[in-house]
């Protein structure tokens, strides 16, 4: 499970406020992508339908053929089971310790405790902070706080991996630390896709690049080429740009 | 749509279910514990709401075993007048009845012997130059007899020559049987009532727990927990919140017990009766505390169903 495909997907909210347009999209197994733009382009809410935290208006999104739209509400958390999240505020809880905070994605699995305490040194050792387990996230820099909710998100092992501004408020050297993690991910085999607004960052770093605004993509960026979906939404992000 | 038939399929282990209760129920053990002060004072909350109930049942339980134990076979005294000579033939006539098991006879000497043994005032009847207390049989009817049969023979005896007053039992008993109606039906009012209050406490507990745990149900529903997973803490506690009630009211009634001891052993012992307190036993403490563990765990899921149902990621 990793292919990834969106169909003609619009999300307009009840205030007439429409955040995704039309958007069609299809995403490889074992690829890495970038979405970028302004805020408010759609960034979020394309993660978010692709978690199923939302609904589109219209449209279908296929997740290994599956269109995940239409799941049953019973069925959502077996789906969410096989995907990982970071956030850039964490989502981390702050009474538990960095163990527990990776730990939580395998109790709800209702792994063996022997298996749990594997997995979760594994995560930590991977991003860096095996030595870090038993201190709370809150005595944490913001960096390290980003590795721990890394590591919850990849400690279940998800074919796919989404991302949500995950550099949002670290230094650069520090965004590209995290970004070569994800990276790491990516290579074994890991769907990744990574909502960021740092354009240098991405750029540099040679993966597909998707840019939305004003809810539509508006370019999309391959390691190879570079081409417009659509010149008349292109002129549009030039408008809003010089708006 | 292509589809696949379920590509993610929910764990098939039977044992990460006991697992997940397992952790859940030391987690919410922990909670309860964590915070003992409120977890007290709900728990004397609940107890109290249980306690009024369940001590109402006890005392309706025992007033109708009081009646029970004399129920179809009432008696009546028949007090003659002093120095009347038709004490014999009317024991005769009422032993000669259907209707009677058992007549006994005291005599007026006999009356002021057991008068003097039991209120110690021997020297002051001594003095007294009659008998000042009158003769006195006392009937028993057998089992069965109603109280119209019952109303029969008093009105036999009161026609017999000689007789003074004539006291039928029943009446008393009947008093009893009648309280015995009103403590049960106020018990039933009073358990609703103070059930809803019970329910009412701890939805209001459980609902504190859920929003004080608010960011830790998000990241749990983010990561894949079912809703019946992110529910079972709040169950967890909700039960624990009614087996401790059930608990502090056990002890409530117990001290209450202790408390009216003396009084009701008095009370009783004016009707010839013993106290014997029935029905506080192992068994209505098991009753007491599934009892107050169902009307918890109904309070949690009153309160799980309101504000998880809006709960927004």
């Amino acid at each position: 499970m990793g292919r990834i495909e969106f169909h003609h997907v619009s999300r307009r909210f009840d205030n007439g406020f429409e955040a995704l347009k039309d958007v069609s999209a299809e995403f490889e197994e074992g690829s890495m992508t970038f979405l970028t733009g302004h805020s408010g382009a759609g960034k979020s809410t394309f993660l978010r339908l692709l978690l199923c935290l939302d609904r589109p208006s219209r449209g279908q999104i296929l997740v290994n053929g599956v269109n995940v739209t239409q799941l049953n509400p019973r069925r959502l958390p077996y789906y969410r089971q096989h995907l990982g999240a970071v956030f850039q505020d964490h989502h981390l809880l702050g009474h538990r310790t960095v163990y527990e905070n990776v730990a939580l994605p395998l109790r709800v699995l209702g792994m063996r405790e022997r298996d749990v305490g594997r997995r979760v040194r594994a995560a930590l050792s991977r991003v860096g902070l095996l030595e870090r387990e038993a201190l709370l996230p809150t005595t944490l820099s913001t960096g390290e706080q980003q590795r721990v909710g890394i590591a919850r998100a990849v400690v279940i092992r998800p074919k796919i991996l989404l991302a949500d501004e995950p550099t949002g408020n670290l230094d650069p050297e520090l965004s590209r630390d995290i970004m070569g993690l994800f990276e790491q991910f990516n290579q074994v085999g890991t769907t990744v896709i990574i909502a960021s607004h740092d354009r240098d960052l991405i750029e540099s770093l040679g993966h597909r690049i998707i840019e939305l605004s004003l809810g539509a993509i508006v370019r999309d960026t391959h390691p190879v080429d570079t081409h417009p979906v659509d010149p008349s939404i292109a002129g549009l992000e030039s408008n809003a740009e010089a708006g | 749509m292509r589809s696949r038939k379920d590509p993610w399929p929910r764990s098939s282990n039977p044992l990460s279910w006991w697992r997940d209760h397992y952790r859940i129920g030391k987690e919410a053990c922990h909670f309860v514990s964590a915070r003992i002060g409120t977890s007290l004072l709900v728990w004397l909350l609940v107890g109290i709401a249980l306690a009024l109930p369940a001590g109402l049942f006890l005392l309706q339980f025992n007033l109708s075993g009081m009646t029970e134990g004399w129920d179809g076979r009432p008696g009546l005294s028949v007090y003659f007048k002093l120095q009347a000579d038709g004490v014999d033939a009317l024991a005769a006539q009422l032993r000669a009845r259907d209707e009677i098991q058992l007549v006994k006879v005291t005599t007026q000497a006999e009356a002021l012997a057991e008068f003097q043994a039991n209120t110690h005032l021997a020297d002051a009847l001594a003095g007294l130059e009659t008998n000042p207390l009158p003769a006195s049989l006392r009937a028993t009817l057998v089992l069965g007899t109603t109280t119209a049969e019952l109303d029969l023979v008093a009105d036999f005896a009161r026609g017999a020559p000689g007789v003074d007053e004539v006291v039928v039992e029943k009446t008393w008993l009947e008093r009893v049987a009648d309280i015995s109606r009103v403590v049960n039906r106020l018990g039933v009012v009073l358990g609703v009532l103070f059930g809803i209050g019970a329910v009412l406490v701890t939805t209001t507990s459980v609902r504190l727990a859920i929003e004080a745990r608010l960011d830790e149900l998000r990241v749990l529903k983010l990561v894949g927990a079912s809703d019946s997973q992110i529910r079972r803490p709040f169950l967890y506690f909700g039960a624990l919140y009614g087996l401790g009630g059930g608990l502090v009211a056990a002890m409530l009634i117990s001290l209450g017990l202790v408390v009216i001891e003396t009084p009701l052993t008095n009370l009783l012992g004016s009707f010839d009766q013993d106290l014997q307190l029935a029905g506080f036993d192992p068994r209505f403490l098991a009753v007491l505390l599934g009892f107050g563990g169902i009307l918890g765990v109904s309070g949690a899921i009153l309160a799980a169903r309101q504000r998880l149902r809006s709960l927004e990621i």
